[in-house]
């Protein structure tokens, strides 16, 4: 059974195919990296699955049910999280209640129980405890202790990242769309990110689809591969066979030299 | 490093015993005012009190949501002659008439959200400065509402008691403000606060996880136009009076100067603002009486301006100081009153 | 009757176009929305009044003048205060011209008082001609005269001077006009002087009709806002249709359904408008991609 489907997915912006056709599966419990060259659509299709965009034609189902075009609060709702390429972190608020956000879910306190907070017994309070209690086991599997009251607008760009994944995390999802999660890292850093995720995957149980430039990371982590060019999927399949596929050469290399390769 | 914290201390309101016994004392204070002083005082201290309300709402649409209004006047008015005619034509007593115009201002708050949601910051700012100005001109044009002549405030019966002086409703609104304030501050530290804090800061972000723009965005102009809905039915027991030319554009710029001048996004700094604001406008609603200043304005006025223009000097003041603001001191007294603090934390280093 | 409503909507609609493009003038080129452009009008007729009733000067020269105060006037607040906020947000903006509104609304109220003052204008409100029917008053020609002329100076100068051209370019492209030698700074604050013209005009044709206060300019600033949006806030031509669209149905609505919520119909068009249709009647909608 697929976890995620997308199939003939396509969307135009004023005469601009960004994406063609395309059509992916995710078996649940793997980890599944996008990957080509700028301007290629995979944020494009991350946005069509979340909800940001509303593809013009194809669908996309997850664990058999259609989400073709649901408002981005409701796919997060079935399930989905997912980070952003530029990090769309809430700046003026702390590492906690960045993360205590991502719980936004999980809890029910409604306007008028939240301006009623009666004490430490109530319900409210209750709630925001054990939802804290939460919140500072992801804080722990992440190392964000430190930063843990820190606004995080102030945070250097890898730690943001981090946070970003954190509350992602936050949400407990079934499936993490991870755009470019390595940007902006050293190598050190890069090579942590790859422990987590791989945390995340197996301790978790979390379904992973990431979009990554860093070839690297992609080889060692991912066990399959999809690769987009101009909107299109120019190749699909386990890493080595997307590696060495020659249209993938193409796009990365450029046409001479990956002619002049064979 | 003390790694098991106590999470609810986080939420508190009170999380220390120093804490506890300053907001205590502070309580007592409230309480014991209007024995220490005039009648005039106990009119200052509830003008202040209510305009503290209308600053702390419009501050969760405007502060904490991200969402700019320039109709808060219209909601103020609403929430007056709501609270006037149900008491006058429906006979309700005053308990059930005050929540209920600001149930109505919040509903009016609702619809005016609506749209809001498909509209950007300066389409929004153009949609609410209709609202406002919409608003004052009915008041003014139907018979219903007693057109530009007004209505009078009705009689207020509390639990069978007549309140009449400054210092009978200073209880009353110092009552309703206290609590209203530790209701907006405790909204905004559970999840529907960080939920409106969220949408300001990043709104893409907030909807994928999984906050409904729709609901929260209207939740936020509802609330907000409740507060000051509220605001408004107290106010015509201050003023005794109410005709729909003060619910003016003025009045809705001088909210928001309210907000900024104490600090955008702080339940503090909104309490600074209002206090401080409402101090300066009755002030200089008797300029000439302004010792100095009072005597060189009216000979500027006879020179230059005119006498019976001279409570206009008001509004200047009020525009220089939102404009100054802005450009100079973008975070409020508030922004101020941290960095004094910080500055006598860390004195002499 | 229709067609007296019609005639007369247009002559109230071509005060509503101008104040509509002085707003969208500054738009454009600074995406400020100038919540104080009503009363920088209102003063700028204030300043007219002043000098044709306290110094006695001839009508043409008291215009003219107002129409120069009212261009130093723009050009006083862009510089002073605007250009020093340092990289303010959307609410700074809104709130920086909402102070300038208090500002001169409190100095207008101070020098002038509370009282309506009677601006005499050389043209009757009360001579008519008719014309098949239908009755016009010399001040409706001539406002409606003058706007058309306003707005094809208007046009000729965005579109062959090189000033005006320097002024389409820097709103287009902030840093491309720079580097093309523009310098954005003076164009911006000369953007302020024109709209600021554009809106006394407004206020001077306005005034003999009502009467002069410090309100003058509240609600017909309301219009401005609700013409601008229906000619989609960015448009100049938009902007001018849309003041005579706004000022034809408010009369009709008010003519033929009720009069009493006459004061309604700019609201609601502002808000039907930004609900359905939110780049305005003339521009095409585009797809924002996040």
């Amino acid at each position: 059974m697929p976890f995620l489907e997308v199939e003939d997915l396509s969307i135009v912006f004023g005469g601009l195919l960004a994406l063609h056709e395309v059509n992916l599966s995710v078996a649940r419990g793997t980890i599944y990296s996008i990957i080509g060259p700028n301007g290629a659509g995979k944020t494009t299709l991350f946005n069509c699955i979340s909800g940001i965009y509303r593809p013009n034609k194809g669908s996309i189902s997850f664990k058999t049910r259609d989400i073709t075009g649901l408002k981005p609060h409701l796919t997060a709702g079935r399930g989905i999280a997912r980070t952003f390429q530029n990090i769309e972190l809430f700046s003026h608020m702390t590492t906690m209640d960045n993360l205590m956000l991502g719980r936004h879910l999980k809890m029910k306190t409604g306007f008028l129980s939240g301006m009623a907070l009666w004490g430490r017994r109530s319900k409210v309070a209750r709630e925001e405890i054990t939802n804290r209690a939460k919140v500072e086991e992801i804080i722990d599997f992440l190392d964000l202790q430190s930063a843990r009251d820190q606004l995080v607008g102030g945070l250097p760009y890898g730690r943001q990242k981090i946070v970003e994944l954190g509350r992602a995390l936050a949400m407990e999802p079934e499936l993490l769309l991870l755009d470019e999660p390595s940007a902006g890292m050293n190598s050190e850093e890069k090579q942590d990110l790859m422990i987590r995720l791989k945390d995340i995957q197996e301790d978790l149980g979390v379904t992973i689809l990431v979009i990554e430039h860093d070839m690297k990371l992609v080889m060692d982590i991912s066990e399959r591969i999809l690769a987009l060019n101009y909107g299109q999927v120019i190749a699909e399949g386990p890493p080595e066979e997307v590696q060495n596929h020659p249209e993938v050469l193409r796009a990365y290399l450029g046409r001479d030299e990956a002619d002049a390769g064979d | 490093m003390d790694m098991k914290r106590d999470y609810y201390e986080d939420i508190q309101l009170l999380p220390s015993g120093v804490i506890k016994f300053w907001f205590l004392v502070l309580l007592a204070a409230l309480a014991g005012l209007p024995f220490c002083v005039g009648n005039y005082y106990s009119y200052m201290f509830n003008y202040m009190a209510v305009n503290v309300l209308v600053a702390i709402g419009l501050n969760i649409l405007v502060g904490y949501t991200g969402q700019v209004s320039l109709g808060h006047a219209g909601f103020f008015a609403i929430g007056a002659y709501g609270t006037t005619l149900l008491m006058t034509k429906a006979g309700l007593p005053f308990i059930l008439a005050l929540p209920l115009s600001g149930l109505i201002a919040a509903a009016f708050g609702f619809v005016l959200g609506l749209p809001a949601l498909r509209l950007e910051g300066p389409y929004l700012a153009i949609a609410t400065l209709g609202f406002g100005l919409t608003v004052t001109q009915l008041l003014g044009r139907l018979k219903f509402f007693g057109g530009h002549m007004g209505l009078q405030a009705p009689e207020l019966i509390l639990f069978g008691s007549l309140l009449k002086t400054d210092r009978h409703l200073y209880y009353l609104v110092m009552t309703i403000t206290v609590i209203m304030t530790i209701g907006a501050r405790n909204l905004i530290k559970t999840r529907v606060g960080r939920a409106f804090i969220a949408i300001r800061d990043s709104d893409v972000a907030a909807e994928t996880i999984g906050i409904n723009l729709t609901l929260y965005k209207t939740l936020a102009f509802a609330i907000s136009a409740g507060y000051t809905g509220i605001a408004g039915g107290l106010m015509v027991f201050l003023v005794g009076f109410i005709n729909p030319n003060s619910f003016n554009l003025m009045l809705s710029i001088t909210f928001l100067a309210m907000v900024v001048v104490g600090g955008v996004g702080s339940i503090l700094g909104s309490i600074m603002g209002g206090v401080f604001m409402s101090f300066l406008n009755l002030k200089l609603s008797a300029i000439q009486d302004l010792p100095y200043l009072g005597g060189l304005l009216m000979t500027m006025s006879e020179k230059w301006f005119s006498v019976s223009g001279l409570p206009n000097v008001a509004n200047i003041v009020f525009g220089l100081i939102l404009v100054l603001i802005v450009v100079f001191e973008p975070s409020g007294l508030y922004g101020f009153w941290i960095r004094a603090k910080t500055y006598w934390k860390t004195w002499p280093f | 009757m229709t067609g007296q409503l019609i005639v007369s909507g247009l002559a109230v609609g071509s005060v509503y176009a101008l104040i509509a493009l002085a707003m969208v003038i500054i738009y454009k080129t600074s995406e400020v929305l100038n919540f104080a452009q009503g009363e920088m009008a209102m003063l700028s007729a204030f300043a007219a009044y002043s000098m044709l009733d306290t110094y006695r000067l001839p009508f043409w020269a008291s215009f003219a003048l107002a129409l120069i105060f009212a261009a130093a006037l723009g050009m006083f607040l862009e510089f002073c205060f605007l250009r020093r906020a340092k990289n303010p947000n959307l609410l700074g903006l809104i709130l920086i011209t909402l102070g300038f509104e208090m500002i001169l609304y409190g100095l207008a109220g101070w020098k002038w008082g509370a009282d309506q003052k009677n601006f005499s204008f050389p043209v009757s409100d009360t001579d008519v001609i008719e014309v098949s029917g239908m009755i016009i008053s010399y001040l409706n020609i001539w406002t409606m005269g003058v706007a058309l002329a306003a707005m094809l100076s208007l046009w000729i100068f965005f579109k062959y001077t090189k000033v005006g051209l320097s002024m389409k370019a820097t709103q287009q492209n902030h840093q491309a006009a720079r580097l093309m030698g523009i310098r954005t700074k003076r164009i911006l604050n000369l953007t302020w002087a024109i709209s600021s013209v554009v809106g006394a005009l407004a206020a001077m044709f306005l005034a003999p009709v009502v009467t002069l206060d410090p309100n003058l300019m509240t609600d017909p600033m309301l219009k401005g806002f609700a013409s601008a949006v229906l000619g989609g806030m960015t448009s100049l031509l938009g902007a001018a249709l849309g003041g005579y669209l706004l000022g034809v149905i408010e009369n009709l609505f008010g003519g033929l359904v009720s009069l009493e919520f006459k004061s309604v119909v700019a609201f609601l068009i502002i808000v039907l408008i930004l609900c359905f249709r939110p780049s305005g009647l003339l521009t095409r909608h585009y797809v924002k991609k996040v």
